[in-house]
């Protein structure tokens, strides 16, 4: 009934010498010690307020006894909490843990020092509303020391509140870890043994605290090798590894890693050699953004506007170079279709007319030069074409109904084999810059392949050579089956609905069949490509 | 008592006992009765007969009932309509303590404690430190012994129902005939039934505090009046009125300021309200922001002027010209336009600081330890002129660290126990500080040395306040008053008797003729200094009250407790217009600016907070309208560094300063 045992009351009372106290009469007394203690500790912690603490003390209940006229406990003045042992054997019998000491040792140990008198110290907590970032003041985002640190603080007697620099404990694995990594991407002799390093970085689960050191580490090399390409280029594997690695929580160094990355994919001169091939940088570079704008792209809000700020800026500025224009536009090509509609596409035609002269072989002397045109135009076509592509994509889902018809089994084969190659063509694309290159250069070989072919050659021939001819084969072999799937659909009863369909989103998409009419009269058969080949038929 | 609830005694009782067909015919009598509307027996209007009749119900008490009444009530409220739930649980509070005051009254301790344990969890949050109190109650010697049980059951509450909610319940209860409940809420519930639809906030102030038997005393001492405005011929008062000539006389003095002629314009435009708004020397950003300040303030009908109820002192002349100059130099404050807060933090006080007391201008520093001592800083010695005058933090620090450890305060011994509280004088020329010793002591801050020792309490002395003119001071204590003193009797002029429990904090009025005191009891009361009468009992706080502050326009006071509400009451009507909730322990102190638009509040969980009081103000009344209060309107939180704020002072200049002692973190 009453919290208080009536064991309790028996052992107090033979401790204060009543042996013949009976059961009923400690019955008795059990609620009413409860009271009496539940009394005392209500005063107690009116003196705790008063005192203007939050914790109990012994002094508080002290002072509580006090009021009631008692004699105080005393033995329990000391400043410390009182340490409680439980008793061996017992459930719930505690006692306090008093050590016996020497006599012999108290009177020969040295005098301790003197507390510290108290002081004040003054400081502005806040100046016109805002608080100064000074060290007095509690830190603006909490991030909380180690304990032990501020308790350092406490014994030392603080008369000067200095907070140290957070230590980060670093294990000796980790710190060789590091070093074997940086030295790996540094030394770029062993591509094998890198390649294994870049796996473990994207998957090894101990590395977070190693992070601020990565990230510190890339944006230092960035800053320094801006001309050694192969650094940056193991120095953007770096990056996409630890990107890729799912137990590191990279968030809140991204604001670090970000200027780096974009740096490498527009600044004006990425590696001093002539054979550099900055512009795989680039793109790969470019691929890593569009990761990382997807990944963060919902933490941060601010992210993808702010790059595709930049990267605008980039491309708008006349006096940037071609490389960096090639890069903002491989940026923003690989953010996706709506950031190429709404920022490339609004800007083409000034920016092609600009680009004209320099894709002039007469009047663009300096091969380099002309050289560089010409990706960038490779890049802008790519854009428009791809973007095209996905906005005219609704039209080839229009088919997909086709294959639920068993009987039109050849239908569907045949409707489906060009998707897929196609397909396949930009996912090669995307895998390695190369072959891309070629894939979006090759159909510019068809009417101009004269000055598309001089400057290649000056890089990689044979490729440039063979694919013109094997693109063309893809889109020869386009033509005739998509007539014939043509013929398929006509034949068949379903054509009248899906013209119905068709004219639907024609009403919809009539700015994209403008935006198609836009782009072929700005780049002329060179986008047809990109059109699908069902849709291609209905514009021709 | 209602007819039918006698009635359903009857009923009850007949029943029990097994007098089946006079209940029967009871019934058919009471029938008649209703439908021939005339009342034939007089039993309904005999007080006497009445308590009869309950006592036959209550005759054979089994201890389960209360727990079967109890607990069958409860799952029916529970399951009630939710439109109508909350009301009815609201009911469920008084009933639950009743229950279990009357299984401890009737003895039975083994049953009361199980019943409190079964239900508590429904009201731990709201009622928790009534609870903690009520639960070492056992024995019915200790419903006796404890005021608040006491009052509890001599008292009624007052529960708001909607006319449906009590028909629901009244319904409810006849039917299952729960005479027990019935009795207990006859007993201690007074309904106030008012028809419509159910009130919609579920957390009205009113409806969950439960108060001794003061509830209706309160409301009837807040019927006197009260004059709540400012002293005729106050420094302020005059300020206003000489304020284009004063500003004539500085111009003529010479004072070539750049926006002299643009303040002066406009105190002219805006006659008296123009001169309180004062040439903003450094910024004109902040000019801008005065303008807007003003804008508002003159909306405000100024306060209105009374007369001293006492004697005060006559204050000389070159402290009543600095007072001016400070008032001239005030910075006007606004939600736009934040104060610069200066902080003070003890360190090494090896947890002794009791409380820490600031000067009127900021200077000087006073704390009162658990080792019976005071010390006092002059900050302006130690390096950092108080007010205004700025030096690099490095400099301070070294200052500090002082001449070979020589200590840089003054230590005033006298007291004989914790010092719970200190004071300084207007002028900062005197310091009284209270100690648990029973006695408060007057110090000079000139001759370092005590001057009077005051007794009178007979318990600590939990607070003293010097009163805004000095020379009157009033302090409060453990016994349950507060007194009122002058500076040269060291008898008491007053004593105000009324809380019932401890008096935990005192301030004045800015007028002089009020005081008010916080108590444990967890109501705020405002006392006639010169009658000694209560004049308000403000009832709403759900923990003790720690600290209080009047606004400086005499018209509202705001009060902070130990669970960190803050709640802001308009003096006339008692009402609490806007709770302050944000902090989440003891709110130890509180300070309005100087022109009452800011409230600052320090507390134990290391911040200071800045309250927009203008808006709390204007918007309540629209917003009483919506249903919705706009509770937080805290503008700023000024979060230190493990330091409890003790104490806060708002300049005359409007410079924020703030004292703590730094305390080692909760690990």
């Amino acid at each position: 009934m009453s919290i208080v045992p009536k064991e309790t009351i028996e052992v107090i009372a033979q401790s204060i010498g009543i042996t013949n106290l009976s059961p009923e009469a400690a019955l008795m007394l059990a609620p009413d010690v409860e009271y009496r203690v539940r009394e005392i500790m209500q005063e107690a912690i009116k003196c705790m307020r008063h005192s203007k603490r939050t914790t109990l003390t012994a002094s508080d209940v002290d002072g509580a006894l006090n009021l009631r006229n008692l004699e105080p406990i005393y033995g329990f003045a000391s400043g410390g909490p009182i340490r409680f042992r439980k008793a061996i054997g017992h459930r719930d019998l505690f006692y306090t843990d008093d050590r016996e000491v020497d006599f012999k040792d108290v009177i020969e140990a040295p005098l301790p020092k003197a507390p510290l008198d108290t002081e004040i110290v003054c400081h502005w907590l806040a100046i016109e509303g805002v608080q100064p970032a000074i060290p007095e003041n509690a830190p603006l985002e909490v991030i909380r020391a180690p304990a032990d640190n501020q308790i350092y603080h406490q014994k030392d007697g603080p008369l000067i509140d200095i907070r140290l620099p957070v230590k980060h404990v670093l294990s000796k694995e980790l710190q060789l870890y590091f070093q074997k990594i940086a030295e790996l991407t540094m030394s770029k002799s062993n591509p094998s043994l890198f390649k294994e390093a870049l796996v473990s970085l994207a998957s090894d689960s101990g590395l977070h605290p190693l992070v601020p050191y990565f990230t510190n580490f890339i944006a230092d090399e960035v800053s320094r090798g801006l001309n050694d390409f192969l650094l940056l280029f193991n120095l953007m594997h770096v990056v996409r590894s630890l990107l890729q690695n799912p137990h590191i929580h990279i968030e809140p160094y991204l604001h670090q890693l970000m200027p780096s990355v974009v740096t490498c994919l527009v600044s004006r001169k990425l590696g001093n050699r002539f054979s550099d091939n900055h512009w795989d940088l680039r793109d790969f570079t470019a691929n890593l953004v569009a990761l990382i704008c997807k990944r963060f792209g919902n933490t941060y809000i601010t992210l993808q506007s702010r790059l595709t700020k930049t990267l605008v800026n980039a491309l708008l500025d006349p006096k940037k170079a071609l490389t960096q224009h090639y890069g903002a536009i491989q940026g923003l090509a690989a953010l996706g279709h709506n950031v190429v509609r709404l920022l490339v596409l609004s800007n083409l035609e000034p920016y092609l007319s600009l680009l004209e002269p320099e894709l002039d072989a007469e009047k663009q002397k300096n091969q380099m030069k002309s050289y560089e045109a010409w990706r960038v135009y490779g890049a802008l076509l790519r854009a428009a074409g791809l973007c095209i592509h996905d906005r005219l994509k609704i039209f080839p889902n229009l088919p997909s109904p086709l294959p639920s018809f068993p009987h039109k089994g050849k239908g569907k084969l045949i409707n489906t084999e060009p998707h897929k190659r196609k397909l396949s063509v930009d996912s090669s694309e995307n895998r390695s810059p190369q072959k891309r290159l070629i894939a979006t250069d090759g159909p510019n070989g068809g009417p101009s392949p004269m000055q598309v072919d001089k400057p290649m050659g000056d890089n990689n021939p044979p490729q440039t050579f063979v694919q013109p001819s094997s693109s063309e084969q893809a889109s020869d072999g386009k033509e005739p089956e998509s007539r014939n799937a043509k013929e398929k659909e006509g034949s068949h009863s379903r054509a009248i609905t899906r013209k119905a369909i068709l004219d639907q989103i024609w009403k919809d998409d009539l700015d994209s069949g403008r935006l198609l009419v836009k782009l072929h009269q700005l780049y002329g058969d060179r986008i047809l490509p990109f059109i699908p080949s069902t849709e291609m038929s209905l514009f021709l | 008592m209602d007819p039918e609830q006698v009635d359903e005694f009857v009923m009850g009782y007949l029943k029990k006992k097994g007098f089946n067909s006079a209940a029967k015919q009871l019934q058919e009598a009471l029938h008649h009765n209703n439908g021939g509307n005339f009342n034939s027996t007089d039993y309904h209007n005999d007080p006497e007969l009445t308590k009869l009749i309950r006592s036959f119900s209550q005759s054979e008490n089994d201890p389960t009932r209360y727990r079967d009444g109890y607990s069958k009530l409860r799952s029916w409220a529970y399951n009630s309509l939710d439109l109508y739930k909350h009301e009815l649980l609201r009911v469920m509070y008084p009933l639950f303590i009743h229950c279990y005051m009357d299984l401890v009254g009737k003895g039975h301790t083994q049953e009361a404690r199980s019943f409190f344990n079964s239900f508590r969890k429904d009201h731990e949050m709201v009622h928790l430190r009534d609870l903690q109190k009520l639960e070492g109650v056992l024995v019915p010697s200790h419903l006796e012994e404890m005021e608040f049980a006491r009052s509890l059951r001599q008292s009624k509450v007052n529960i708001k129902i909607c006319q449906y909610s009590y028909d629901l319940l009244l319904q409810y209860l006849h039917r299952t005939e729960s005479t027990l409940m019935l009795g207990i809420i006859n007993e201690h519930i007074n309904f106030q039934v008012y028809s419509g639809q159910p009130n919609s906030s579920s957390d009205d102030i009113d409806a969950v505090t439960i108060v001794g038997s003061f509830q209706e005393t309160a409301d009837h001492v807040n019927q006197k009046e009260i004059q709540w405005g400012l002293l005729e011929d106050s420094l302020e008062d005059r300020l206003e009125k000489t304020g284009s000539l004063l500003t004539d006389s500085e111009k003529g003095q010479g004072e070539k300021d750049g926006d002299m002629d643009d303040s002066k314009k406009r105190s002219s435009e805006i006659g008296k309200q123009g001169s309180s708004i004062k040439k903003l020397k450094k910024d004109k950003a902040g000019n801008a922001t005065a303008k807007v300040a003003r804008q508002e303030t003159s909306t405000v009908s100024p306060a209105p002027r009374v007369k001293p109820e006492l004697a005060l002192p006559v204050m000389s002349t070159d402290v009543e010209e600095s007072i001016l100059e400070d008032l001239r130099n005030r910075v006007q404050l606004s939600s736009v336009a934040m104060p610069s807060v200066s902080f003070y933090t003890f360190v090494n006080t090896h947890n002794g600081l009791n409380c820490a007391s600031i000067s009127h201008d900021g200077s000087l520093v006073a704390g009162g330890f658990s080792d019976s001592s005071v010390k006092i800083w002059d900050m302006a010695k130690i390096g950092q002129a108080g007010n205004g005058a700025l030096q690099s933090e490095s400099d301070t620090n070294d200052q500090i660290v002082g001449p070979n450890g020589r200590r840089n305060y003054t230590l005033l011994l006298g007291h004989s126990g914790p010092v719970y509280s200190a004071t300084f004088s207007p002028p900062g020329d005197f310091v009284l500080s209270s100690s648990a010793d029973t006695t408060i002591r007057l110090w000079s801050t000139q001759l370092n040395a005590n001057l009077v020792c005051y007794k009178g309490h007979n318990y600590p002395v939990w607070d003293v306040q010097f009163s805004p003119f000095g020379h009157y001071f009033a302090s409060c204590s453990h016994d349950r008053t507060a007194r009122i003193w002058s500076m040269d009797r060291i008898l008491p002029l007053r004593i105000m008797a009324g809380h019932l429990s401890d008096v935990d904090c005192v301030q004045w009025h800015p007028n002089c003729n009020y005081i008010a005191t916080g108590s444990s009891d967890k109501t705020v009361r405002l006392w006639d200094v010169q009658t000694g009468e209560c004049v308000r009992i403000f009832i709403g706080h759900r923990s003790m009250v720690l600290s209080l502050a009047m606004s400086p326009d005499g018209r509202y006071m705001a009060s902070g407790d130990e669970d960190g509400t803050i709640m802001m009451w308009d003096l006339s009507t008692a009402r609490c217009i806007t709770p302050l909730m944000g902090h989440n322990s003891c709110v130890w102190s509180l300070s309005y600016s100087g022109e009452g638009s800011l409230l600052a509040s320090g507390s134990a969980d290391c911040t200071v907070k800045l309250w927009d009081v203008t808006s709390s103000t204007k918007s309540t009344k629209a917003e009483e309208k919506n249903g919705n209060s706009n509770r937080l309107r805290s503008l700023r939180t000024f979060p230190t560094k493990s330091t409890p704020v003790h104490a806060l002072r708002f300049s005359r200049r409007n410079l924020l300063f703030a004292a703590g002692a730094l305390s080692k973190p909760a690990s």
